[in-house]
């Protein structure tokens, strides 16, 4: 019998009795074939990887993460809850030793997710990897955490909840935001002013092949991971690079993907897009699992691949090749922020967020403070088409008793003005996650 | 009256069961491992001695003659046929020595994207005829979405094989390895169980026995006898699911509930959900390698009767070695029998050789006697006890994959413990914790009551694409057209239709109510920007059950 080199454990949830609606690219017959690709190649038999039941997320997993205006439960479905669930069983799977490495294979995706939360944007509610880490970072003694998105679309959520985190390396690779939604992840973005260099997006050409992808790996993340020396590698797994995606420009392969997942040896995968539902996704993922058990994964490719897929163009390379020096730079020596606050003064932006799937509009002041003895308390004032203004108010995992008796004072304060409907407090030293709400 | 055999690896047990006078004869002998069907023609004859033979309606035998085969690799040289397209490389899933790789591809909607090698296949059959190889088995992936590359390695094996499997045939379940070695193995104990039924049912001529042979299945079932002749692997591990039919004749299970089998080697366990056996999904491991076969949920560990006690590090440990029999039926060890014995808890054979062995034992490790007797029963039940939470355990956190599963599933919580096998009583008293502990009567046959009582399962799986108009059930070879308008309702008729017209020209009457539908699901399928049609999935099944009962 097939036995696997590395043990891993696959959390497979296909919700296959929710959809965002009944021909969302986001439906249940999204995973229905990789599953059935991954039954009959006998994948659970093989000896080393299980598969293990998802968690469901609760109330305050996803507040350790998020402000969600008003509430929780109106922002999110047991679906959503079942998927971040699902990350948070991989984790623990991984952290308690039953494996070495594990994927969640869960819908729906969340890498669009915002700190704040209103409604759904780019398919996304609640941020699964997110909510994990954060999970992760509560019961286990682990602080520096990698995270490499590799869907297609640029992570502008998970950038937007770690922009100020110094412990949270966030890569991620995409196809150019001038070309794709959600149209950010440019060179520039490069962190919050306590956090610089911790941000490093990677904007590739529309049509970049196995070639590039895997250069991309070689030459620009592997060299920064070895220098950041992460506890933990988390693989944002979108598979809308994939040649055949319907709504996207890329050119990579179910076998590029085993070879990027190969190469980057994340200890917990989790999917995110890739709406190539019958020709891409149950090669990708077949790909994707093999080379995470150890499995030779040489003969995984596309029905189509000999006729649909074609080496990189030179152009293409070259351009790649010059992003090389730039982004290694963002990463090396970032650019100062000059426009950060001086010590115990707040580092104020502003922020207009669109959420396309539910047609919201968000503006956003956040605020956050240059603290000496922390990574600062941070202040999040929200408005949004769907909901009167609200606040957020978050003492950071390291916080020092100065900001978090700041953060008490100021929602007692913000409460008494009556400014606001609900406000959010989340407070990572004693763990204590509530709201205060005119519902 | 229906009449039946379990031959098992220690005792074969026949019994003889009449409609309304209940067990009215039983048999039962040691089990002679080389000549089981001298151990059978042997029982038949005592077990109807004094019988009117002629009221017998049904004989039902569970025999162990496929799995023996397979465990000790008594199997004729077998060539299996694999192609599998894309994926793990199927070199991994070659079995014994002639497994030949074909090159042809069909994907997991069934659509062939890449033509069987008919030259490679044509080589690979003249080599078996050079080797002189004369059963074969073909598996092809997604042949039960698409069965033609399977279809085309018999056609042109026929002139060179006796019998070929094809791997549709055995179940609609997806698993390309599964069904690899499911296939293999069915070829290869083809002929000698062939040969093994063509004799036992000589004998029954002989006897004057004129009722129809149904064969036991490890899913609680039987098949009727032409069935089993194609498809022989499903005869294995027929022995434990027997008893654990034989429990549900003999009580009144209504709840969840836990099954111990506890013989001398071993102790078998069972979970009952709801007063029904629960059914492994994908199916049984035959020396590790998973297969097709459909069989209870079911699991064995090394404790039993004349499981040896031995001192390791300090420590009284009860099994899993066996060496012999307990010394009170006059071995050399002292076993959880002796101990059982010493305690005054049973009263058996020579209990005069127990007390000795235990002594013994105490004396030469430092132990009081006492102390040594509680701890090797202690630890053989807190094994099974340990066994029992680890099985429900992993049962109650097996993965759904809809969120009305996830939230409401319910969880296996049993109620009740029955347990059966030679120590079952003296075992009771010890096992006793929170849950009801029951010994049902005539628990010594309750395996050829099970198999006396079973009745047909059978299981089949439908799989439509509108968009391609054509709706298959692969096990029984159903292919029929469909319009863009066929619905679940209609697949779920035709399921149980077809299935049990199939069934009906096997000799076995059933009614539509009788078959359940355990799964049904219609994705609405979207090419592009438009619907491309609905993706059905049915599966119905006979599920294991008695035709009668034998509890008050």
């Amino acid at each position: 019998m097939l036995k696997a080199k590395n043990k891993l454990g696959l959390i497979f949830f296909p919700a296959y009795d929710w959809a965002i609606s009944p021909t969302h690219p986001e439906r249940e017959e999204r995973l229905l074939y990789t599953q059935d690709q991954l039954k009959e190649e006998g994948i659970f038999d093989v000896e080393g990887i299980v598969e293990l039941k998802p968690d469901i997320a609760t109330d305050i997993d996803v507040m350790r993460t998020h402000f969600c205006f008003p509430d929780v439960e109106s922002v999110t479905t047991q679906s959503h809850l079942i998927s971040a669930g699902g990350a948070i069983r991989a984790a623990r799977a991984v952290l308690d030793g039953e494996v070495s490495s594990a994927f969640a294979l869960v819908r729906p995706p969340g890498h669009h997710s915002m700190k704040c939360v209103h409604g759904n944007r780019g398919f996304c509610n609640i941020n699964n990897e997110a909510i994990m880490i954060e999970y992760i970072r509560e019961n286990y003694n682990i602080r520096r955490i990698a995270i490499v998105d590799t869907d297609c679309h640029h992570g502008d959520g998970t950038q937007d909840i770690y922009w100020h985190d110094p412990d949270v390396l966030f890569i991620s690779l995409h196809q150019d935001g001038r070309t794709l939604y959600p149209g950010t992840g440019h060179l520039r973005e490069n962190g919050g002013p306590g956090a610089k260099g911790r941000t490093i997006n990677i904007p590739l050409p529309p049509h970049t092949s196995e070639e590039g992808f895997l250069y991309v790996i070689d030459e620009m993340v592997l060299p920064i991971l070895e220098d950041f020396k992460p506890d933990l590698i988390v693989n944002s797994a979108g598979q809308d690079n994939h040649y055949t995606d319907p709504i996207t420009n890329m050119n990579f392969t179910a076998k590029g993907y085993a070879m990027l997942n190969d190469k980057l040896k994340p200890h917990i995968a989790v999917l995110e897009g890739g709406y190539s539902i019958q020709g891409a996704l149950p090669y990708v993922n077949l790909g994707i699992v093999l080379a995470m058990a150890g499995i030779d994964y040489s003969h995984v490719k596309e029905p189509d691949y000999d006729i649909r897929y074609h080496p990189q163009d030179e152009e293409i390379t070259a351009y790649i090749k010059k992003l090389k020096k730039e982004v290694l730079n963002n990463y090396f020596s970032p650019m100062p922020d000059y426009m950060r606050a001086s010590p115990g003064e707040f580092t104020v932006r502003h922020k207009n967020i669109y959420y396309d799937t539910d047609g919201i509009h968000e503006n956003q002041k956040e605020q956050i403070k240059t603290c000496k003895n922390c990574r600062g308390l941070l202040v999040i004032e929200s408005s949004s088409s769907v909901n009167p203004p609200s606040a957020g108010i978050e003492i950071p995992v390291d916080g020092c008793s100065k900001c978090k008796k700041e953060g008490y004072a100021l929602m007692e304060k913000m409460w008494k003005s009556r400014e606001f409907v609900t406000i959010q407090m989340t407070d990572r030293v004693d763990k204590r996650y509530f709201r205060y709400s005119q519902y | 009256m229906r009449l039946g055999i379990d031959v098992g690896g220690t005792h074969t047990d026949a019994v003889i069961v009449d409609q309304a006078k209940g067990v009215i004869a039983k048999y039962k002998v040691k089990t002679l491992k080389e000549d089981l069907l001298g151990t059978i023609i042997h029982s038949l004859k005592e077990i109807t001695a004094n019988q009117d033979i002629s009221k017998i309606t049904n004989v039902n035998l569970s025999t162990t003659l496929s799995t023996n085969a397979i465990v000790e690799n008594r199997l004729e040289e077998t060539a299996l046929f694999l192609s599998s397209g894309p994926g793990i490389d199927p070199e991994n899933f070659a079995i014994g020595n002639n497994t030949y790789i074909i090159n042809g591809s069909i994907d997991h909607r069934g659509s062939e994207v890449l033509g069987l090698d008919s030259i490679q296949l044509k080589k690979s059959l003249k080599e078996c005829a050079d080797k002189n190889i004369k059963v074969f088995a073909a598996a092809t992936k997604f042949s039960t979405r698409n069965n033609k590359h399977e279809l085309t390695i018999k056609e042109a094996a026929i002139p060179f094989c006796d019998y070929i499997t094809m791997g549709h045939e055995i179940s609609g379940l997806l698993s390309f390895p599964r069904r690899a070695a499911t296939a293999y193995y069915n070829s290869a104990v083809w002929r000698i169980y062939n040969n093994f039924i063509n004799s036992v049912i000589d004998a029954m001529a002989n006897i004057g026995i004129k009722a129809p042979l149904n064969i036991l299945k490890a899913d609680g079932g039987t098949m009727p006898l032409e069935i089993s002749r194609r498809v022989p692997v499903e005869s294995i591990l027929s022995g434990p699911a027997a008893s654990i039919m034989g429990i549900i004749a003999l009580c009144n299970i209504k709840e969840d509930s836990v099954i111990l089998d506890i013989g001398g080697t071993t102790t078998d366990i069972a979970i009952f959900a709801a007063g029904s056996p629960l059914v492994n999904r994908e199916g049984a491991a035959l020396e590790g390698t998973p297969t097709l076969v459909r069989s209870l949920e079911n699991r064995s560990i090394g404790i039993g009767g004349d499981s040896a006690i031995k001192i390791e590090n300090g420590k009284v440990v009860t099994g899993p070695e066996r060496f012999g029999p307990c010394m009170a039926d006059g071995g050399n060890m002292p076993c959880l029998i002796d101990a059982l014995n010493f305690k005054k808890i049973i009263q058996y054979n020579n209990r005069d050789a127990s007390e000795r062995g235990i002594i013994e034992l105490a004396k030469k490790n430092k132990f009081k006697a006492d102390h040594l007797a509680d701890a090797a029963i202690n630890f053989a039940a807190e094994r099974i006890n340990a066994e029992i939470e680890k099985m429900l355990f992993e049962l109650n956190s097996k993965p759904v994959y809809t969120i009305h599963d996830m939230i409401h599933a319910e969880k296996i919580i049993p109620k009740k413990i029955y347990i059966i096998g030679g120590p079952a009583k003296a075992l009771a008293d010890v096992l006793s914790g929170d849950i009801e502990i029951l010994v049902p009567e005539d628990y010594d046959v309750a395996n050829a009551i099970g198999a006396a009582l079973a009745r047909t399962t059978f299981e089949t799986e439908l799989f439509c694409d509108t968009g391609k108009g054509k709706m298959i059930i692969p096990n029984i070879n159903v292919e029929k057209n469909v319009t863009r308008q066929y619905n679940l309702d209609e697949a779920i008729s035709d399921a149980k239709t077809f299935t049990r017209e199939y069934l009906r020209k096997h000799g076995i009457d059933i009614n539509l109510d009788e078959l359940t539908i355990t799964e049904a699901t219609n994705f609405r399928m979207i090419n592009d920007f438009y619907s491309a049609g609905n993706d059905i999935r049915v599966k119905c099944q006979m599920k294991p059950n008695v035709v009668m009962y034998l509890h008050k």
